[in-house]
């Protein structure tokens, strides 16, 4: 069995050979891993199962000291964060469209590697990107307070933003559709530690037409749809289920009840990611990554989980525990036959 | 209803012009402003911090009805201060060194605010030095912490630590938070309050005020 039809097999709801495995590094993290493995390539050795096509936060030009802009204007701070930054200023100091132009959707950097990277990676679950998809593409621009505030404010503005932010991804996704992919995978971050940042009565309001309008896109095609979203969001899954969500991440164990989320949602939703990043990794021994590891890929065994770390991995991960699960997860017997 | 129950409600509901409309009439109707602040706009955001706590109020909110309490207060200052009304207490405020994300420390000031407390926010990315010479400067009864990143929250154990080496530990207290920050941390690095929100926030240094 390929990499990519575990992960079919997976989001089908079905038992896999083992459980498959996709995670990524921030840049601080990624340099440790570069470090103890060159001469080799990290990509190969870590055989994720799911290939990251398209840009999941964009294109940026560089305005010099630590400051960068994307393709939507906004000006990030990357002084302190590296990877993303922070936004610096506000493109939308006013709750209106009328002065501002959508970038464009169809900008070839999105889809010129694809062909190149399918060609490498094929045998890989083929994601596209859509990185800050809805949310947080309305606060990156209008800032978040403002945003927040104008959906008693100005809630006609935040339909009319919402709504063009979508027709921008749906252009992007038509063009993604052209190509030999698996799905779409969005990033939107709507939680907090506790709760939904907006809350379920604004977000079934606002948030959720557009996703369904989205999500629709992607299942005309035959095509999964996943999504990253920060936080403490579980109360909306029976929504997210019931639009068309295949596959949820980051499956944040300090938010949510993993093991019982797995098994509610067993058979309609797939989960991807669950290892601890507030806790375990930064903070845990080898042995404390080896057991909550162990235990996932045992919740996992008869399908509908991806493993990973619950995000990105920072900076402050000690070595030894990032080693620790990639071991665990490539030492599994099915991989290892397979 | 008085017209405090009233001024209640606009706070709540996050108006501003008529939150704004109402502390006027009520001075002009020869209301106490201590009397306002206290049953009027306090007692209206502790009310928003006890909806947000049962979840019936979420950020956005608890931001309208923030900014209508500031509306409220800016009107109110210059008789509060002119009646010698002072702040029940005073905090310094900021998100540690290596850390930019600032909503959940702007939500803990505004809730502070909204408790009766003079607000001092040093913004984001503060040094451990900047809070000590905000302590020395503006001699405050507590400081907050926030950090949302595990990265940076051992940020708070050096800022506890050179309070300690400036002599000055034992004059404040210190209440940290941020999504990793849990009530154990609170321990493990010497600070005193674990506030997992805005509202108890407010709450928790208001009982400190009380002790």
């Amino acid at each position: 069995m390929t990499k990519r039809e575990v992960v079919h097999t997976v989001l089908e709801g079905r038992t896999p050979p083992y459980v498959p495995w996709s995670y990524g590094f921030t840049k601080e993290a990624g340099a440790k891993l570069e470090e103890h493995f060159k001469p080799l390539d990290v990509e190969e050795v870590l055989q994720n199962h799911i290939l990251k096509l398209g840009s999941d936060i964009g294109f940026f030009t560089d305005l010099g000291d630590n400051h960068v802009q994307d393709v939507f204007g906004v000006v990030w701070d990357r002084s302190i964060d590296k990877d993303i930054g922070n936004v610096a200023g506000c493109v939308l100091p006013e709750p209106t469209l009328q002065h501002y132009s959508f970038p464009d959707p169809l900008d070839r950097r999105f889809f010129s590697e694809i062909p190149t990277r399918i060609a490498r990676y094929g045998d890989c679950f083929r994601v596209f990107q859509i990185g800050f998809s809805l949310y947080e593409r309305a606060w990156t621009l209008r800032g978040m307070q403002n945003l927040l505030m104008d959906f008693y404010d100005h809630p006609d503005f935040v339909h009319t933003l919402l709504e063009s932010i979508a027709d921008y991804n749906i252009t992007q996704i038509r063009e993604a559709l052209k190509y030999e992919i698996d799905a779409i995978y969005f990033g939107d971050d709507w939680g907090q530690q506790r709760g939904l940042q907006m809350g379920p009565r604004l977000w079934h309001q606002f948030i959720y037409p557009v996703l369904k309008r989205m999500y629709a896109v992607v299942h005309a095609a035959g095509k999964y749809v996943f999504i990253h979203s920060c936080g403490d969001v579980d109360e909306v899954f029976e929504d997210l289920i019931g639009i068309g969500l295949n596959c949820f991440n980051p499956f944040q164990p300090e938010v949510m009840e993993v093991e019982a989320c797995m098994e509610r949602y067993r058979g309609r939703l797939t989960f991807h990611g669950g290892l601890s990043t507030q806790r375990t990794l930064p903070f845990g021994t080898v042995e404390d990554v080896r057991m909550e590891t162990k235990r996932l890929l045992n919740m996992g065994a008869r399908g509908g989980y991806i493993f990973s770390p619950a995000h990105d991995i920072e900076g402050d991960v000690p070595l030894e525990n990032m080693l620790a699960f990639i071991e665990l997860v490539q030492n599994q017997p099915g991989y290892q036959d397979n | 209803m008085s017209i405090l129950d009233d001024l209640c409600m606009t706070v709540i509901n996050g108006d501003l012009n008529a939150t704004q409309n109402l502390v006027q009439t009520a001075l002009s109707e020869n209301v106490p402003p201590e009397k306002i602040l206290t049953d009027g706009l306090i007692a209206a955001m502790t009310e928003v911090g006890r909806m947000f706590e049962n979840g019936e109020f979420y950020v956005p909110e608890m931001l309208i009805s923030a900014r209508a309490m500031k509306g409220g207060l800016a009107i109110l200052r210059p008789q509060l201060a002119a009646a010698n009304i002072q702040a029940i207490g005073k905090v310094v405020i900021g998100t540690v060194q290596g850390d930019l994300h600032d909503i959940g420390k702007n939500l803990v000031g505004m809730m502070l605010e909204g408790a009766g407390f003079e607000v001092i926010d040093l913004g984001s990315d503060v040094s451990s030095e900047k809070y000590v010479a905000a302590v020395k400067e503006h001699t405050p009864d507590l400081i907050g912490l926030s950090a949302l990143l595990t990265t940076t929250m051992p940020r708070m154990k050096d800022i506890v630590l050179a309070l300690r080496a400036a002599d000055l530990r034992d004059k404040v207290k210190v209440m940290i938070g941020g999504a990793p920050v849990t009530e154990q941390y609170v321990a493990d690095i010497g600070a005193d309050i674990y506030a997992q929100d805005a509202a108890s926030a407010a709450q928790r240094a208001r009982q400190l005020m009380q002790e």
